[in-house]
This record gives structure tokens, sequence and C-alpha cells, in this order.
């Protein structure tokens, strides 16, 4: 630019120097710079005068060189005259070529210069023009400048002429007053700010903290602003002090919080903590309240049970474990209860606080605007919050474990010791739900009680049911004919239980085996205790324990709930319903005086009770299940024994095989008390599972008979067993009359065989609550070898029957009387086939009779029948085999014997096919038995006994003497090794 | 598990259905009031050892059905009982009147020496009373009875019939007139008594009615 500058001042001296005025076509605006161009005439004035000739060689010469031949003055000065300088040059002799080449050469050389020129300005005039305009523009500025300073000299002016002391007075006043104003606004402000305090605590009492402390936190930013009084500097003070107030104030009611969850109020406070900046800090606080409600609470509840009297003045943290122990027992469980609903109290507001944490922690996520700050804060109460769950029922149970182990149970009646564990089972049920937790400590706490507490019922169990068995008159204890033990009051709170797994046990099998336990009676369906009891009530109200059956119940089968009832019209047989119509508790009067009415004809009635009876007939029985007094008991103790296992699952194996033992006692005692007048020994009779059995039970369960001398020494294995149960001696199994007790033996067995029954009922739920395998395992071994027998023992207890009612003696000795040496095939059967025969017609009728009292099924029929014949058959081959001589007619006299015996006995009874026919048919054929093949055959045949099979071969090897002793040797061997008796 | 004892007594509670039997061995033993009682099916147990007169004594107490269906039951748990309470309802005339065939039965199939002890239920519902005081003692004068009036709800004199009636029966054995070595007399020692007689060669089992 400088340069540009430079440049341009030059050229315009030039210019002017030439005195050029010609006009370039140039639309400059600067007059000084078109001035000299614009005259054109000029140049060409003296150019006339140095005209030279152009023969001259100079045009030749290029752009550059002319410029170059430019004399040296043209660019000299500024005042430098081109025409006088051109003039001098002129010599005192004008000659006209010279000067006109001169003129020439000058003219060419601005001809040069000026293309120069509008080059230059050509290049340069954008770099001018803005020059140009910048200069317009600081012209402009300057103008406003000049008028402004002329308007403020013009107002000074008038200033001047028109001030005057009043109006200073005023200006000074006024400013005095916006002054006062501004101190009067402060003093309101403190003012207020005194006033204030007293507004913080109305809000406070309403509960209205997030005011109030918003409230502070402005008076707070105000006394900051008014730092500059004194008096305000006291005030601040005094609000830090209502702040710190307040903030205790936010935290009682942060306790209070713990006790009864409110939500507007939990909200207050959460926003005033908000406010305050403080909310972790108040989740802290919150935990440890809840801590402390915890423990007061418990402790309260305690107190008030042990009552004033006991002045406890111990240490706090012994206190609670003191103060548990003095409760007394009968308030035991109200005490459990009340522990229960305050402490559920508690829960329920922690998990009323985490939901209200729940909500509003999502309202913060959708609004978009939630910093890091917030988010950071919701994820410490998340995860605070979870921590402070799993504490808080940690030291619920740690509550109530101390307090189960306060008071020995064992002293406990079984339904209380069974409330107990309700309660027990609720709360785990809530803690589950609560935080998810198993609660161990408190399962291990009531575990160990339970175990001793079980361990000493069953033995009375154990005790009474022997009692119950040695007074058993084994008479049939009439029941409705669809009893089942879910009928039972024991049974009550399973009924639904059972049925559901009953019904869905195909299901279940498909299912994953845990997923549907949870569900079975886990009672958190009808969505969960929170949900239900969270504004009023507790799951540990008396009066939900009851609902809560009862909804199982009503959801699982509503097919007639008023089979469950135990009222005993229900058990009414049928045909007797017509007299018991108005029986019932309801209406005492009516009750007593059908009883009465009964009781007047009493004599008659028992009078006629045997011709009704028989008149009835057999087809009019009740057919309702044969059971005793004994297999109720044993039932009600299963209802017992399934309701406590149901309520601690730790315990079911224990209970479970308790239960076990009941059933196996009852069976020892069915075949102790029935089997003693077995007359024949015959493997026959006892299935090998059932003889296993009742080895097993003989050795676990039944205590030796005590030796007289040595009666003190029962050694620890003994205690825990039961004794050896006897017959009353009302029970008469030796009249023939009644075939020898068969109604009696009948009862006992068929009971028995009901009892395996309902045992098998509900095998399902006794296996869903032991989940552990091996333990399933002990179930499975129960019912495949103790349950499942049951019905085996119809045959060695009916056989007694037979046993006697035959008379065996004789038949044996009328058949030894019979000659067998006969060579001549007979034609009339033995004497000794009809006295047996006539024995069993004896029964038969025998039978009809029983049957005409007592419902017989026809299973107990036929096996009553097969007894018989089995103990017929055994007798019959006995009798064989005591003939030492025998030849081929004497064989086919038994031959002849026996197929009238089957002929007859054909007639006797309905039972096809006659059993055990074979095993004296094969005895009696053996002897036709080649003497080669007679070894196999006794070796494939060890049914018989030892003396059987002797008598055989003495028979049938008659005259072989060696094959006969070979023969004895492979008997006398069979028997050491044990193969046959 | 046998707590020791002087004597074991075998106890029956006889008498019409809804005479309240089974709520008084219920508070007789769990002290409590059974509110939901229903008709007893065959025969309950149930066992307390009380002290009388400076013995313990085991009562083993059976509460048969007083339901005619289970007569046949019932009857066969008569035998060799030591002492009965013999129950009807003060407001149930009928259940008195019924008194004299349960007398009949329980002496003849209990034995002749069986102690009896009437006793009037329900007398908290004096209201509706339709047996008095009076004629129910007259019978039982009559009968040679002991008489009580309880009430199973409120418990007033429910432990005072069972420790009357075995309060007599321990009276009879210390005069002699009951021979506990009887058979079925319903009575036996227990372990305390032989510990301190410690005469009887031939030791009895705990069961109240075996053959020896
Ligand atoms: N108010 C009142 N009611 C009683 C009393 N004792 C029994 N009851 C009621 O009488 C009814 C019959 O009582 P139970 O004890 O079952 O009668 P029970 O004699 O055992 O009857 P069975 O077993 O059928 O022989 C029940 O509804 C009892 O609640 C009593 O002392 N006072
Ligand atoms: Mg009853």
């Amino acid at each position: 630019m400088a340069v540009m500058g430079d440049f341009k001042q030059k050229f315009s001296g030039l210019l002017n120097k030439l005195g050029n005025q010609s006009r370039l076509s140039l639309s400059s605006p600067s007059e000084e710079v078109l001035k000299p161009i614009s005259n054109e005439g000029f140049v060409s004035t003296p150019s006339k005068e140095d005209v030279k000739p152009p023969e001259e060689p100079a045009e030749i010469l290029s752009d550059d060189e002319i410029l170059e031949s430019v004399e040296k003055e043209y660019f000299k000065e500024l005042d430098f005259d081109p025409s006088r300088h051109e003039l001098k040059k002129i010599g005192e002799t004008l000659i006209c070529d010279e000067i006109l080449s001169h003129s020439e050469r000058l003219h060419r050389q601005q001809k040069v210069v000026s293309k120069k020129v509008l080059s230059q300005i050509l290049t340069n005039q954008r770099a001018c023009n803005e020059e140009f305009e910048r200069i317009q523009n600081l012209q402009s500025i300057l103008r406003e400048t000049l008028s402004i300073c002329r308007d403020g000299r013009s107002k000074l002016n008038t200033g001047k002429q028109q001030l005057t002391t009043t109006s200073l007075g005023i200006l000074a006043n006024y400013r005095k007053r916006q002054l006062l104003r501004g101190i009067l606004h402060s003093l309101n402000t403190i003012k207020t700010l005194q006033r204030s305090e007293e507004h913080i605590q109305v809000l406070l009492s309403e509960s209205r903290y997030e005011d109030a402390i918003s409230e502070l936190l402005e008076c707070q930013s105000a006394a900051t602003s008014l730092k500059r009084f004194a008096c305000v500097a006291a005030l601040s003070g005094k609000l830090v002090d209502t702040l710190v107030m307040t903030e205790e104030q936010l935290d009682v009611a942060l306790g209070k919080i713990c006790e009864k969850f409110d939500e507007t109020l939990y909200g207050q406070l959460q926003a005033a903590y908000a406010l305050l900046g403080k909310t972790q800090a108040a989740m802290d606080q919150l935990h440890m309240h809840f801590t402390s409600a915890i423990q007061n609470t418990a402790l309260k509840v305690i107190k008030s049970f042990v009552g004033k009297s006991e002045s406890v003045v111990a240490t706090s943290g012994k206190q609670y474990n003191e103060l548990c122990k003095k409760v007394k027992e009968e308030n035991f469980i109200p005490c459990l209860q009340e522990l229960c609903s305050s402490l559920w109290r508690i829960v329920c507001s922690h998990h009323r606080v985490a939901l209200w944490h729940q909500k509003h922690t999502v309202d913060k996520g959708t609004n978009k605007g939630a910093d890091l700050e917030v988010s950071f804060t919701n994820e410490y109460i998340r995860q605070k919050l979870e921590s402070m769950q799993a504490r808080i029922w940690q030291d619920v149970q740690a509550r109530f474990s101390t307090y189960l182990f306060s008071t020995d149970l064992a002293s406990f009646k079984f339904d209380n010791f069974l409330q107990v564990l309700g309660f027990v089972h609720r709360l785990m049920e809530v803690g589950e739900e609560f935080c998810g937790s198993q609660s161990e400590e408190l399962q291990k706490s009531v575990r160990l009680q339970s175990e001793n507490y079980f361990a000493k019922y069953h033995a009375g169990c154990l005790e009474e049911l022997r009692i119950f068995l040695e007074n058993e008159s084994w008479t049939h204890c009439p029941v409705k004919s669809d009893f089942t033990c879910l009928q039972l009051q024991e049974f009550r709170s399973l009924r639904g239980v059972i049925q559901n797994i009953g019904l869905h046990e195909q299901q279940k099998l498909q299912q994953s085996p845990d997923s549907s336990n949870q569900s079975q009676d886990s009672n958190s369906v009808a969505g969960g205790y929170f949900s239900r009891f969270s504004e009023s009530g507790t799951p540990f109200d008396l009066a939900n324990f009851d609902l809560q059956e009862e909804d199982i119940l009503a959801n699982i089968s509503d097919e007639a709930s008023g089979y469950f009832s135990d009222d005993s019209d229900e058990e009414v047989p049928e045909e007797l319903k017509g007299d018991f119509v108005d029986e019932g508790h309801g209406d005492p009067s009516v009750h007593t005086s059908q009883v009465a009415v009964r009781f007047e004809n009493c004599g008659r009635v028992r009078f006629e009770q045997k011709k009704v009876t028989r008149s009835k007939g057999r087809s009019s029985l009740p057919k309702g299940p044969l059971l005793t007094n004994t297999t109720l008991t044993v039932l009600r103790h299963c209802g017992k024994y399934l309701q406590m296992s149901r309520l601690l699952r730790t315990v079911a194996m224990d209970v479970i095989i308790c239960l076990s033992q009941l059933f196996q006692y009852y069976l020892y005692a069915v075949h102790a008390f029935f089997t003693t007048d077995l007359a024949v020994s015959q493997p026959n009779l006892y299935s090998v599972k059932l003889q296993a059995a009742l080895k097993r039970i003989n050795a676990e369960l039944i205590r030796p008979e005590k030796q007289p001398s040595a009666m003190v020494q029962i050694n620890q294995d003994d205690k825990k067993k039961v004794p050896q149960p006897h017959i009353s001696p009302i029970v008469n199994i030796n009249d023939p009359e009644s075939l020898f007790g068969l109604s009696e033996r009948v009862v006992a067995v068929e009971s028995l065989v009901f009892l395996a029954d309902q045992l098998d009922s509900i095998r399902p739920y006794l296996e869903h609550l032991v989940r552990h395998e091996p333990r399933k395992h002990y179930i499975q071994q129960f019912y495949l070898q103790m349950v499942s027998v049951a019905s085996d023992l119809r045959l060695p207890v009916y056989a007694c029957i037979s046993g006697r009612a035959l008379d065996l003696r004789t038949m044996l000795n009328m058949m030894a009387r019979v000659n067998w040496e006969i060579k001549e095939v007979s034609s009339q059967h033995s004497p000794y086939v009809d006295s047996v025969l006539r024995d069993m017609q004896i029964f038969s009728m025998r039978l009809e009779e029983a049957a005409s009292h007592l419902f017989i099924s026809k299973d107990v029929h036929n096996t009553l029948w097969e007894a018989l014949v089995i103990v017929c058959c055994s007798t019959f081959v006995e009798g064989f085999s005591n003939a030492k001589k025998c030849a081929t007619g004497g064989r086919a006299l038994m031959q002849l014997d026996f197929t009238q015996f089957i002929s007859k006995l054909e007639k006797l009874t309905t039972l096809r096919p006659i059993p055990h026919k074979e095993y004296v048919e094969l005895y009696v054929k053996a002897y036709y038995i080649p003497e080669e093949q007679l070894e196999k055959w006794i070796r494939e045949h060890t049914q018989y006994s030892s003396k059987h099979l002797q008598t055989l071969i003495q028979c049938a090897c008659q005259n072989n003497k060696k094959t006969r002793q070979r023969l004895s040797g492979v008997i006398e061997e069979m028997e050491r090794l044990g193969l046959i008796k | 598990m046998s707590e020791s004892y002087d004597y074991l007594f075998k106890f029956l509670v006889i008498g019409s259905a809804g005479a309240g039997k089974s709520c008084i061995l219920h508070q007789f033993i769990e002290s409590k009031f059974k509110d939901n009682s229903s008709h007893t099916i065959g025969v309950e147990f149930g066992s307390k050892i009380v002290k009388v007169g400076g013995k313990s004594v085991k009562l083993q107490i059976w509460d048969t059905a007083g339901q005619e269906r289970f007569r046949s039951v019932t009857r066969s748990y008569y035998r060799g009982a030591a002492g009965a309470l013999l129950v009807y309802d003060i407001t149930s005339r009928d259940s008195f009147n019924a008194l004299s065939n349960w007398l009949r039965d329980a002496r003849s199939l209990a034995g002749p020496n069986i102690v009896i002890l009437l006793v009037g239920n329900k007398k908290d519902l004096d209201a509706k009373r339709e047996v008095t005081f009076l004629e129910a003692s007259k019978f039982a004068q009559e009968n040679e009875l002991i008489f009580l009036e309880s009430s199973a709800k409120t418990g007033e004199n429910v432990e005072e019939s069972f420790l009357k009636c075995s309060k007599t029966i321990l009276s009879k054995i210390e005069t002699g007139e009951l021979d506990p070595e009887r058979i079925g007399s319903g009575i036996q020692y227990g372990d305390l008594k032989h510990l301190q007689t410690n005469n009887t060669a031939r030791r009895q089992p705990d069961c109240v009615c075996r053959p020896l």
C-alpha cells in the first residue's frame, strides 16, 4: 500500500508536470487525478515543435526501452516543468527535423507512459475504491461526532442558564428516598426472616416438610444477602439452629415411617431431603431407623407380655434375651403372634418404601433432563434399599430365633406347637417374598426345636397306638362308604394340597419338580402378602390363617366342600340315615330327643338286631371300608404328622420315617395277634416280601420282651423301640361258632389293607414333601417293602381259620389208616375225603353267617377259600407222604381221592381255578416218573419238604436200593443247602 | 418315655351323643373348650397324670361315641374300666332319661365294681335347663352314684369330676373293697408303686387288661 501510495504520488506529480489534461475513459472519482489527463491538447502542442522525421530507426525499440529512455529529469522533481526542460534542450538553431523527431520521440514516450499508467490504474483501482469507501465512512462518523458535540454543548448551555439550588435540593432528596426505600425493603425482609421461624414451625406441625425446608433455605440465602446488617448475623445464627431443629424433626418423621408407612408423608420427607441435598444421607438414616425399630419393637412386645412386675435393669444387649426367657408358657403363642404382627408392620413399611422409590425413580428416568447426579443417587438408593432388605430380614430372623430358643417347646401341646410352626412357616414365606430369603437362621432354630419335639411326640404316639391296639376289639367302625382319611379333621389343612397333587401328578412329573413344588402350597398364589396386607391386617392374624386354607380349598376343588365336613351325619350308612337325620349339634334339643327315643327302645333294638340283620341279608350291608378305631387313630396321627412336615419341610423326612413306623407297628400287631394259631407252617402262605417286612420290623421297631431279671438293662437302642403289643383279652379267636374270630381277623387285616390304601393315596404328597432324591428313595422303599405287603397278610391270617376250621389231625389220622398198598384200582374214594369235605361245608355255612353281619368283599372271600384250599392241599401232601409204602393201586387211590375232593370243592366255592391243585397232583404223579429222571424232578421241585421227598423216593424206588440211597443223599444235600425244608 | 406314677386307672366317658363328653375330656386335658367339637367316631383316647391324696395316678381315659351306630365298637372298651363318667346334658331331658340304660350297660359290661360318677354337663346354660339339680341328685342317690354338675365350657367341675372319681377308687383300694390284682379291675400298679411295695413277683406289663 505504501509503495502504491508512493508510486501514485510520483505518478500524479509526473502528470501534473506534463500538464496533460487529456481525459481517459476512467471512472475515477478523483478530480485531481483526472484533471491533468483530460487535457490532451497540451501534449500535442509541444509535440508539434519537437517532431522529428520518422526516418530514425526508433521503431524497433520496445515499450520498456522507450520507458527507459525517458529522461531522468521527468521523474525528479515535483515542480518540474517539462516544457521548459525540453525547450532548454533546443539549441539556438531550430532544426525543424530534429525538433520533429524529438517531438516524435516524446510522443512515443508519452504513449508508452500512458499505457503503463493505464495498466497501473487498472490493477490498483479496487484498492483505491476500498480506501475511498473507508474515507467516506470516516467522514460520516466525524459528522455524527460533530453533531453530538454540538448537541451537548447546546444542552450544557441550557443547563448553565437554568440550574438553581432548589433543583439540587430535590435531587439530593430523591436520592435519599431511594436509599431509604432500599433499607425499608431490607428491614421488611429481616422482619419476615424473623417471622419465618414461626411459620416454619407451623409448616412442620402440618408435616409440610418440603415447604418448610424450602422456606428455610430461602431465608438463609436472604440472610446472606443482608449480611451487612449487624442484626442479621444473630438472625442467621438462629436460622441455622432452626435448620438443625428441622432436620431433627425430619429424622423423627423418618423414624415414624418405619412403624407406619405414609405415602404423602414420605414424599414430603424425600422432597425435603432432596432440597437439603441429603437424599443419600437420608437413606442411611432410614436404615438405622429400621434397625432400631426392629430392636425396639421386639423388645416392647416382649416387655408387654412379661408384664410390669418384672423390672429388668439389664444391659440392652442381653435384655432381649433375658426378657424372652421370662415370657410365660401360656403367653408364648400370643406373644409370638404379636411379635410377628409388629415386625410385619416394619417389614411391610420397608417394602413400601422400596416400592415408593421404584415408582419415583422411574419418574425421574423418563425425564430426559436427569443428569448424572440424579442417576447416581438413584443407583445409590437402589443398592442401599437392597442391602437394607437383607439386613432387616436378618435382624427379624435373629429376633425370632432368640425368642424361639428362649422357651423349651417340648412341653407344648401338639396343636400349639403346630401353631408355632405355622407362624414360623408364614414368616419364612414372608421372607421369601420380601427379599427372596430362605430364612436359614430361622429354619435352623425351628428345626432344632422341632426335631426334639417331634421325637418325643412320636414316642408318645407309638405308646398311644400300643394302648389302642391292646384295647382294640377289632370291631368294624362304621363310616360312610366313601370314607377317606382326607375327611378327618386332622387332614383339613392338607386336603387341598393333597388332592391338588393327586390331580396334577401327571403334569407335575412333566414339569420340573422344583417349580411346581413352589406353587403347590405356598400361599403366595393370591398376589403376595405385601399387596394383600399393605394397608391393614397382617398375615399373622388368626383369621387370615383359616382364610388361607379355605381359599386353597376353594381354588382346587369346588366339588361339594360339604364332603369334608367332619360332621358325622355324613358318615351314617345309607340305610341308617332315616334315624339320624335330625341329629346334629346345631339343634341340641332335637339331637338328644332322638337319642332318647332310641335308648328307650334300646333293649328291644338290641334284641331285634339279630333278626333284622338276618333278614336283611348280605346285600344290604354297608359296603364301606372295613376299619377299626385304631386305624382311625393311625390315620389321625398321620394327618398331624403331615401337618407338621408341611409347615417345616426340613423335618419332613423324619416325620415320614415316623409315619412309616406307625404303619409298621400296626402291620406287626395284626400279624402278631392273628397268626399265633397258624397250624401248618407253610411257605406258600407268606410272600417273600411279607417275611422280609416282618423280620425288619421285628428287628428295628419292636423292643425285645424284657427278661424279668435283667429289666434294668435296657440299651439305648431298645429305648426307642416299642414293646411287643398284646391282643386284648376280649377278642376271642378260639370260638368255632364264630369261625375262630373270623370277623375280627377280617376286620383286622382289611383295616390294614385300608390303611395301606390310604397311605398309597397320600404317597404323591409325601414325595412332594421330600425333594432330596436319596430320601425319596426311602419313601419308595417303604411303599415297596411295607405298604404293598399289607394284602399279603390275608393269606397267613385267614389260613389260621382254615387250619382250625378243618379237623386236620383227624384227617391225617384217617389218611394213615388208608391202605395205600393195594394193587388193584379202587372205584370208591377214601372216607377222609368226606370228612374234610364236611368240615368245609360247615366252614362255608359259617362264612355265610359271618357275611350276613359283616361286609366281606369278594377279595376277602376268595382269599378265605384260597387259604382253606392251601391248608387242605398241604394236608393232602402231608398225609400222602406219611405213607411209607405205596403201590400203584394206592397211588391211583390218592388221585381218586383228590379228584373227588376237588370236584366237591368246586361246588362249595366260586373260587376258580382251584389254587394249589397242582401241588398235590404233581406230588402224587411223581411216583410214576422213571428213576433216571427222578433226580432232576427232585431238584426242580423245592416246594416239597425233605420229608415229602424222602417218602416219595422210598415209594418210587421201592425196588432199587442204590438209587434210593443216591437220591436220599441228594435230598439231604438240598436240605443242608437250605433249598428245602 | 413312660412317666412314673403309683396307679394307672382305666376310665370311661359315656353318655348320650352331644352331652359334651369329648368337650369334658378336652377341657380336662388341654384346659381349653373345644368349640368345634364334632361327633366322636368310635373311641378317642386321652391320658393325664393327676395327684390324688398324695398319690400320682395316671388316668387312661376312653371317650366313647354316644351315637347308637358306634355301640358295637364302644362296648368293647367298657371291659375292665375302673371308673366311668356318665354324662348327660342338663338342657336335655332326653339325655337324662337315657341314663338308666347307660348305667345298666356300664355295670354289666365293665363289671359291678366300676365306680361311676354322674355328670350333668352344660351347667353354663342354666337358662335352658330341663333337668333340675334335685332331680338328678335323687337319681344319683337311688343308683349309688356320685353326682356333680359341670361345664366343659367354663371348666367348672371338670377336673373335680375326674379327681373325685379317682379318689373314690383309691379309697376303695385302701379299704380293700377293690383289688388291683384282680384281672379286669382296670387298675394297675405304676413304677412308683412297684418301687415302694416291690412285693409283686409277677410283674405286669403296663397294659390294662392283659390276661396273666
Ligand atoms: N354351652 C356348653 N356347650 C357345651 C358344653 N359341653 C359341650 N358343649 C357343646 O355340645 C356339643 C356336643 O359336644 P361333644 O363334646 O362333641 O359331645 P359328645 O358327647 O362328645 O358327642 P358324641 O361324640 O357324639 O357322643 C358341642 O357343640 C359342644 O360345643 C358345655 O359345657 N357348655
Ligand atoms: Mg364325642
